[in-house]
């Protein structure tokens, strides 16, 4: 008779229990061979019989929240595939045969090429002093007056520091929750690479717009930013460093984007203006660059005033 | 003077009054009455008069831009008031109304004469006018009309509507006043673009004078209505950059409705900025959070469209300007737009410079020639 394996899985997190006896019981009370603390379990919930000529069985032994195979309750089941699926209350069973094959082997973090940057720590102080000489430089050229040194210490902290920091912490957390591990130097690794890319693509979005004379690029962007990039960022993260399946990463991805991209959106002028449909300002054009780079022709004063009279008024609001 | 509503038969605004004409006519203000023009399937003008008689009366004439009402009743009310011009400058006058619906009251104060920078439209009365003396007669020592009371700065700055434009609107007003088939909105409009086009026109015929901003010779006064402030605020001791600010606005607006409240806005601003510690980044990021000039009228959605807005790059005495034209229109008042042009200087590191000249309730296609002019007498000196 082959060797059988039962994978319990409660709240994410499995154990696993040989299934050599001929009789095993499952249940709540402490007679039974494997015990299932879970209040939706049944003091003597299920019986796995394993008869001499191989056959597999299943009795239910619970009045209350019966055994289900798949999704339907049974009353006895002979099985005749492995692996099968069983729910007993609300615990997560799974029958499997001992040569069930398992997953191919994912390599740590820090192995390989692309695990070198999320690795070592050093790569993860680096990013993060990185980020603090950006915001620094930001800072720089966009403070006007004599420069401070406590000013600019203020703003670090407030602005980078406190942020990437909390950053850092909650995602480390929901981590904590979902695989039970801690990946700080990953995590701040993965956080500052996106501070950086925002810094850089801030950057060239606004270029953009001058180059276009358009603010759609800064638009899209702000879009983009908080309902594509944020989410495939953690996505990815969830795939290579924390190892959780695709499918479930891209959803977890979606779900712990959307407090930092939903309120966002919804306080963003963009899309105050798209869904009022309305606004008593005029929002023209007002970026300007020492650059200078535009796509649009300059225009002398007579042809600027005969390409004027073109001009059409707004859309009446509904 | 009383608007009512049809419905509840309750007042929704007041004002004063006089019987001037045949008897049967009675001068007021445009604004005591503009609910009726917005909407006449809900409100109606009618009277009280000193001696309490009442009645219903009809619009027979508007003079928005002058903010006069010629309305008729059924029959004659009593004697008219004569109409005579100003007197000299410092005489006593007499305004009479109806303060807070009080009752009849009588304010003196002195002529301070016609306000050329109301484009003639306004005497400067010295004594109080308040609420529900709108549309009352101002009257000399000789107890005859020299205008019609109008607005109030407070502190005993007030404002009177020279008789002769209530003479002329007299002598052009029907006795039959408008029919029941006139569009008064379109009246109204018709108006306003009037006197708005009118103004412009005369703005385009004078010689401007300039007035010079740093690196740039710009209009200065361009009308006698128009008055220009330095705006500069103070900078920080600490700032590494300096800046000047010149606004000028006029001050000939007109009273559209209690909604949209008034249009016939002129407004242009100068604005210098230079540094010499800065480097170009840090200067364009100040230039550029600077650049966000804006029309004040923040207006509903039923009153006027979105603003529609396209950019330029237009050679200007040499230079390169970015430039931006905006444009929308009032939802009831055919034709009417507001405009707002915006200029800035590019291709210098360390200095910029942004033109912004607004206007409010006037027909864009009229504004053009003007905006041309604007940038015409702008003038860069190397």
């Amino acid at each position: 008779m082959d060797s059988l394996i039962l994978e319990i899985s409660t709240r994410g997190l499995h154990r696993y229990e040989p299934i050599d006896d001929e009789v095993t019981t499952l249940g709540r009370a402490l007679d039974n061979d494997i015990i299932l603390s879970d209040p939706t379990v049944a003091p003597h919930h299920l019986k796995i019989i394993r008869h001499q000529d191989g056959r597999l069985e299943l009795i239910n032994l619970a009045v209350v929240n019966p055994t289900r195979v798949g999704t339907r309750p049974i009353d006895t089941r002979e099985l005749t595939r492995l692996p099968v699926d069983i729910e007993v209350g609300r615990v997560q069973l799974q029958l499997l045969a001992r040569d069930n094959p398992v997953a191919e082997t994912r390599p740590l973090a820090g192995n390989g090429r692309r695990g070198h940057l999320f690795g070592h720590p050093y790569w993860a102080i680096l990013l993060a002093l990185t980020c603090i000489c950006v915001d620094a430089l930001d800072f720089y050229l966009n403070s006007y007056n004599s420069f401070k040194w406590s000013d600019l210490l203020k703003y670090l902290l407030r602005e980078t520091v406190l942020t990437i920091g909390a950053f850092v912490l909650a995602l480390s957390i929901l981590e904590r929750l979902l695989v039970n591990r801690w990946e700080m130097k990953q995590m701040l690794t993965s956080v500052s690479l996106v501070y950086l890319m925002f810094a850089g693509a801030s950057v060239i979005v606004v270029g953009l717009d001058y180059l276009l004379s358009a603010s759609w690029p800064s638009t899209l962007f702000h879009f983009g930013w908080y309902l594509a990039i944020i989410p495939a960022a953690i996505a990815i993260y969830l795939i290579h460093i924390s190892h959780i399946k695709r499918e479930r990463s891209i959803v977890l991805a979606l779900l712990i984007a959307s407090p930092i991209a939903v309120p966002s959106i919804l306080q963003s002028p963009e899309l105050q203006a798209l869904l009022d449909n309305f606004s008593s300002s005029a929002s023209y054009h007002n970026r300007l660059s020492h650059l200078n780079w535009h796509l649009r022709d300059s225009v002398s004063i007579d042809r600027f005033i005969e390409q004027a009279k073109e001009l059409e008024p707004g859309e009446i609001a509904d | 003077m009383r608007v009512l509503n049809r419905e509840t038969g309750k007042k929704s605004s007041i004002g004063s009054g006089f019987i001037v004409g045949d008897g049967s006519r009675l001068a007021t203000n445009y604004h005591v009455i503009s609910q009726v023009i917005l909407e006449p399937e809900v409100f109606y003008i009618s009277f009280i008069g000193s001696d309490g008689q009442e009645g219903e009366l009809k619009l027979l004439g508007l003079d928005v831009a002058h903010d006069l009402a010629l309305l008729g009743a059924e029959h004659s009310l009593g004697e008219a008031i004569e109409m005579s011009p100003l007197p000299p400058r410092g005489a006593p006058i007499f305004a009479m109304g109806n303060p807070l619906d009080l009752g009849l009251s009588i304010s003196v104060g002195t002529n301070g004469g016609i306000l050329n920078q109301t484009d003639d439209s306004r005497i400067l009365f010295s004594g109080s006018l308040n609420p529900g003396m709108s549309g009352g007669p101002t009257f000399n020592a000789s107890g005859e009309a020299i205008g019609i009371n109008v607005a109030t700065a407070r502190n005993d700055i007030s404002f009177i509507v020279p008789s002769r434009f209530l003479s002329a609107l007299i002598e052009k007003s029907s006795s039959d006043g408008y029919g029941a088939e006139t569009d008064l909105k379109a009246e109204v409009a018709r108006q306003v673009l009037a006197y708005e086009s009118r103004y412009i026109e005369q703005l385009l015929e004078s010689d401007w004078p300039n007035l010079d901003l740093r690196q740039f010779k710009l209009p200065g006064v361009i009308s006698p209505t128009v008055r220009c402030w330095d705006n500069s605020a103070k900078l920080s001791a600490v700032a590494l950059y300096k800046r000047y600010q010149i606004r000028c606005t006029n001050q000939n607006h007109v009273y559209l409705d209690e909604a949209n409240s008034s249009v016939g806005r002129l407004l242009y601003e100068y604005y210098w900025l230079e540094s010499e510690d800065l480097n170009a980044i840090q200067f364009y990021n100040l230039y550029e959070s600077l650049n966000k000039d804006q029309v004040d009228a923040k207006l509903d959605r039923d009153m006027v469209s979105n603003f529609n807005c396209e950019t330029w790059f237009v050679e200007v005495s040499s230079q390169q300007m970015k430039s931006n034209l905006c444009r929308r229109e009032y939802v009831e008042y055919q034709g009417m737009s507001d405009v707002l042009f915006t200029a800035a200087l590019t291709g210098h590191e360390d200095r910029g410079f942004f033109i912004t000249l607004i206007l409010t309730g006037v027909d864009y296609h009229a504004t053009l020639p003007l905006i041309r002019k604007f940038l015409e007498n702008t003038e860069w000196t190397p």
